[in-house]
C-alpha cells in the first residue's frame, strides 16, 4: 500500500465510523470559522453565514444525519459567537441579526436533514435496483437451466453471490425423504432438523423458533404442487432487515424452478414407462403368437405321425409342415437376437473384403426352400470390385430383404437382385413384381413391429427394421419405393473403396 | 460292406443326442455317447472313434479347451456342433483343430454330407500324386490341372492355392491359414488377394463361376473345397 492509499483508506474508514463523522464535522466547521476570521470585524459578517451554510450542505452529502445536525448547530453557534457583533458573546444586538440567526439555524438544519434524507432514499433505490437485478439474473439463469442438477448449481451460485452465505440444497427422494449426497460439506447438516423443516414446510435451525441450536438454518423449498427439498445456509444472521424479504423471494424463485424441473422429469418418466409398457405388450403378444403357431404345427403334425396310420404321402406332407415350422421358429430366434444386438449397442462391425457373388449365393442357398416357387434373377456387372463389409451382418440384411419379398409377392413372382458400384459406393437392389406397398405404409416399412396388410404368414415385423439398423451400422442407407411397373424396390447404398492390389 | 464306422458324440443335450443317434444309425454308423468333457476324453481314448461330434457348451469343460486336449493325440476328424455362431468362435474352433463346424440348428442332411466328406478326406493317402474331383484332375507332381481332360492354365499362385484347397478337400480352411500357406506370413491381413485369386480360379475351373461347386465360401471364415 502506498502512503496515499493508506491515507485514503484511513479517511474512508473514518467517514464510515460514527465517531469519525462527528470529529470531521467539528473539525471542518472549526477550520471554516477560523479561515473566515478576517471577516469577523467587518460589516461583511453576513457572508460568513453563507459560507458556513455551504459547508453544512457539503457535509450532508456524505455524512449521517446526526453529525450533520451537530455541524448545523455548531456552525450557527460559531457564527453567533465569533461573527455577529458583539463578538465573542452569544448576545445579539440587532433585531435583524436575531432574525437572520434564527433563519440560519433553521436553514442549516433543514438543509442537512433534507440532503441526508434524499441520500438515504437514493441508497434504498440503488439497493432495490440491485435486488431487482439479482432476482432478474436469478430468473434468467434458472430459465436457461435444464435438469434438476443444473437448477441446484445455478441456485447455489446465485445465493453465494448475493447473500455471502454457503448454501446447500438437499432434495427429496420422491418418498418425502431428504437424500443427503455424499460430500464433506454435508457433514455439517443436521438431518433431523432438515427433515423437520421439509416435512413441516417451515424454516428451522439457527436464528429461528425451531431447533435454534443448529449451526445452519433450513428453509423448505415448496412450489404449488410439490415439495422439492430444502436449502441450508450457514449465516442466516447476515440476512437481516429488508434483506429478509429479498431472501424469501429468492427461495420462492428457486422452489418454482425446481418444481418445474421435477414435474418435467416426472412427465418424461411417465412417457417412457408408457412407451416401454406398450413395446413390452406388443412384443409379448406377438412373440407368444409367433412361438405358438409353429409349436402347434410341430406338435400336431408329429402327433399325427406317431399315433395315426397315414399313407407315406401324408406322412411326408406332415414332416414338411414340421420342417417349415422349425424354419419359422429359427428365423424368429435369429431376428430377436439381431434386434437385441442392435438395441443393446453391442453390435460391432468387422469389415473385410468380400466377393458380392459369395454374399448373394450364400443367401440364395439358405433361402432355397422358401424361394422354390419364385424366379430369381441376379445381375452383377463383370467389373464389380470386391466390397468391404461384415459378411455375417450383410448376409442377414440380404436374407431379410429377399425373404420379405417372398412374403409379400405371391408365388410365381420374379425377385430380382441388382448390384452396382459407383463413386466408392456399392448398391444392392432387391425388386419384386408383387403388389407393392400401400403409399401410406411406405414410410412405416422400416419401423419395428410394423406389419403391412396382406403379408403371408406371421412374423414380428422386425426383419426390415433389422435391415435398416445393419445397413446404417455400415454407414449406409436404405430406401424403399414402389416400382412404376408394380412391385417393391429396396435399394441399399453402402460406402466402400476399391481394394489395392498390386503385383500379387 | 466294410466295418461300421464309429462316431463319438460329446453333447449334454439328450434330445440332440437322440436325434443324432437316430439319424446317424440309420445311415449305418455306430454311435457312442458322452455327456461331458471328461467322459468324452475317456471314450475317445478307449474306442478310438473314426469321428467325433463335439458340442462346445459342455457342463464340465469348455469345448474349445477339450478340442485342444483331444488334438494332442487324436488324429481322426472332429466336427464341432454348437449354438455359438459367431465367426470368432468358429475360426477359433478351426484353429484349435476342428475339421468342420456346424451351428445348431442344423439340417441333418447337411450334417451327413459333412461327415461323409471329412471321413473320405481322411482316408485319402497323403502320397497320392493326383487328386480327382469329378471332371477336375489335379496332378500335384507335375503341377498340371485338367478339366474334362483339357489342360487348364494356372499361374503358380493359383496352382498352390488350388492344391492347398484340394489337399484339404471337405475341410474349412480359414482365410488366415490360406494366406499364410500360399503367400507367407506377411500377407495374413491382405484378404483381398485371396478373394481376387479365388474369383480367378473359379472362372477357370468352375462350370458356373457365380454358383461355385468346387470352391465354396464359408461366410466370414474361409473356404472349403467340395465336389
Amino acid at each position: 500500500m502506498t502512503n496515499f492509499q493508506k491515507i485514503k483508506y484511513s479517511f474512508k474508514s473514518l467517514i464510515n465510523s460514527n465517531l469519525g463523522q462527528y470529529i470531521i464535522s467539528i473539525l471542518i466547521i472549526s477550520i471554516t470559522a477560523f479561515l473566515c476570521s478576517p471577516l469577523a470585524n467587518t460589516n461583511n459578517y453576513h457572508v460568513v453565514s453563507f459560507i458556513l451554510l455551504f459547508v453544512v450542505s457539503f457535509l450532508s452529502t456524505f455524512m449521517g444525519i446526526r453529525p450533520v445536525l451537530l455541524a448545523s448547530t455548531l456552525s450557527a453557534l460559531a457564527w453567533n459567537f465569533f461573527f455577529i457583533p458583539p463578538h465573542l458573546t452569544f448576545h445579539i444586538e440587532k433585531t435583524e441579526d436575531i432574525l437572520i440567526f434564527g433563519l440560519f439555524f433553521i436553514i442549516a438544519l433543514l438543509n442537512g436533514v433534507l440532503t441526508t434524507r434524499v441520500r438515504r432514499q437514493e441508497k434504498i433505490a440503488i439497493e432495490r435496483e440491485k435486488r431487482t437485478n439479482a432476482l432478474f439474473q436469478l430468473t434468467k439463469e434458472l430459465s436457461k437451466t435444464s435438469g434438476i442438477i443444473e437448477v441446484v448449481d445455478v441456485s447455489q451460485k446465485e445465493i453465494k453471490k448475493n447473500f455471502d452465505v454457503n448454501p446447500i440444497i438437499i432434495l427429496q427422494d420422491g418418498n418425502e425423504k431428504l437424500v443427503l449426497p455424499e460430500s464433506e460439506k454435508l457433514k455439517l447438516i443436521n438431518y433431523e432438523t432438515a427433515q423437520w423443516s421439509f416435512s413441516n414446510t417451515e424454516k428451522a435451525g439457527a436464528n429461528t423458533e425451531h431447533f435454534a441450536t443448529n449451526n445452519y438454518t433450513y428453509f423448505p423449498l415448496f412450489g404449488s404442487k410439490i415439495k422439492s427439498g430444502i436449502i441450508a445456509i450457514n449465516n442466516y444472521n447476515k440476512i437481516s432487515g429488508d434483506k429478509i424479504s429479498f431472501w424469501d423471494t429468492f427461495v420462492v424463485q428457486i422452489s418454482n424452478a425446481l418444481e418445474r424441473e421435477i414435474l418435467i422429469e416426472m412427465a418424461q418418466k411417465v412417457r417412457f414407462l408408457d412407451e416401454s409398457d406398450r413395446l413390452y405388450k406388443t412384443l409379448f403378444n406377438s412373440i407368444s403368437h409367433e412361438l405358438r403357431i409353429p409349436v402347434a404345427t410341430i406338435m400336431g403334425a408329429s402327433d399325427s405321425i406317431i399315433n395315426s396310420e397315414n399313407s407315406k404321402e401324408v406322412q411326408m406332407a406332415l414332416c414338411n409342415e414340421i420342417f417349415t415350422a422349425s424354419l419359422r421358429l429359427n428365423r424368429l430366434i435369429e431376428n430377436l437376437l439381431n434386434i437385441s444386438r442392435l438395441e443393446s449397442g453391442y453390435l460391432s462391425i468387422r469389415l473385410d473384403w468380400h466377393d458380392i457373388n459369395d454374399l448373394i449365393n450364400k443367401v440364395l442357398n439358405e433361402l432355397e426352400y422358401e424361394l422354390k416357387d419364385y424366379t430369381i434373377k441376379v445381375n452383377i456387372p463383370d467389373e464389380m470390385p470386391l466390397i468391404k463389409i461384415d459378411f455375417g451382418i450383410m448376409e442377414q440384411v440380404l436374407y431379410n430383404l429377399i425373404y420379405n419379398s417372398s412374403q409379400y409377392a405371391p408365388p410365381g413372382s420374379i425377385i430380382q437382385i441388382n448390384t452396382l458400384f459407383n463413386n466408392n459406393k456399392f448398391i444392392i437392389e432387391v425388386l419384386d413384381n408383387g403388389p407393392g406397398f400401400k403409399e401410406a405404409d411406405l414410410k412405416n416399412v422400416f419401423k419395428k413391429f410394423f406389419r403391412a396388410d396382406g403379408s403371408k404368414t406371421g412374423g414380428l415385423g422386425l426383419g426390415l427394421s433389422i435391415v435398416k439398423g445393419f445397413v446404417e451400422a455400415h454407414n449406409g442407407n436404405i430406401i424403399v419405393k414402389n416400382n412404376i411397373e408394380g412391385g417393391v424396390k429396396f435399394a441399399l447404398t453402402i460406402p466402400s473403396e476399391i481394394p489395392e492390389i498390386e503385383n500379387i | 460292406m466294410k466295418e461300421k464306422e464309429t462316431i463319438l458324440i460329446i453333447d449334454d443335450e439328450t434330445q440332440i443326442q437322440r436325434l443324432l443317434e437316430i439319424t446317424l444309425s440309420a445311415s449305418g454308423y455306430k454311435i457312442i455317447h458322452a455327456q461331458n468333457g471328461q467322459d468324452g476324453l475317456v471314450a475317445a481314448a478307449t474306442n478310438n472313434p473314426s469321428l467325433i461330434l463335439l458340442d462346445l457348451g459342455l457342463p464340465d469343460i469348455d469345448g474349445q479347451n477339450l478340442l485342444i486336449k483331444l488334438r494332442d493325440w487324436f488324429k481322426n476328424p472332429i466336427i464341432v456342433l454348437s449354438v455359438r455362431n459367431t465367426e470368432i468362435e468358429i475360426i477359433k474352433a478351426l484353429d484349435n483343430g476342428a475339421n468342420d463346424y456346424l451351428t445348431k440348428p442344423f439340417r441333418t442332411g447337411e450334417l451327413l454330407a459333412r461327415i461323409r466328406v471329412v471321413l473320405r478326406a481322411n482316408s485319402i493317402i497323403d502320397n497320392d500324386s493326383t487328386l480327382s474331383f469329378g471332371d477336375l484332375c489335379i496332378d500335384l507332381l507335375n503341377h498340371t490341372v485338367k478339366l474334362k481332360n483339357e489342360i487348364v492354365k494356372l499361374t503358380a499362385t493359383e496352382f498352390s492355392l488350388l492344391s492347398l484347397l484340394a489337399k484339404n478337400s471337405g475341410r474349412v480352411l480359414t482365410h488366415q491359414y490360406i494366406l499364410k500357406e500360399v503367400w507367407g506370413y506377411g500377407y495374413s491381413e491382405h484378404s483381398q488377394y485371396l478373394r481376387v485369386f479365388v474369383a480367378q480360379l473359379r472362372k477357370k475351373i468352375e462350370e458356373n463361376p457365380s454358383k461355385p461347386k468346387l470352391i465354396i465360401t464359408e461366410s466370414g471364415i474361409g473356404y472349403r473345397f467340395g465336389e
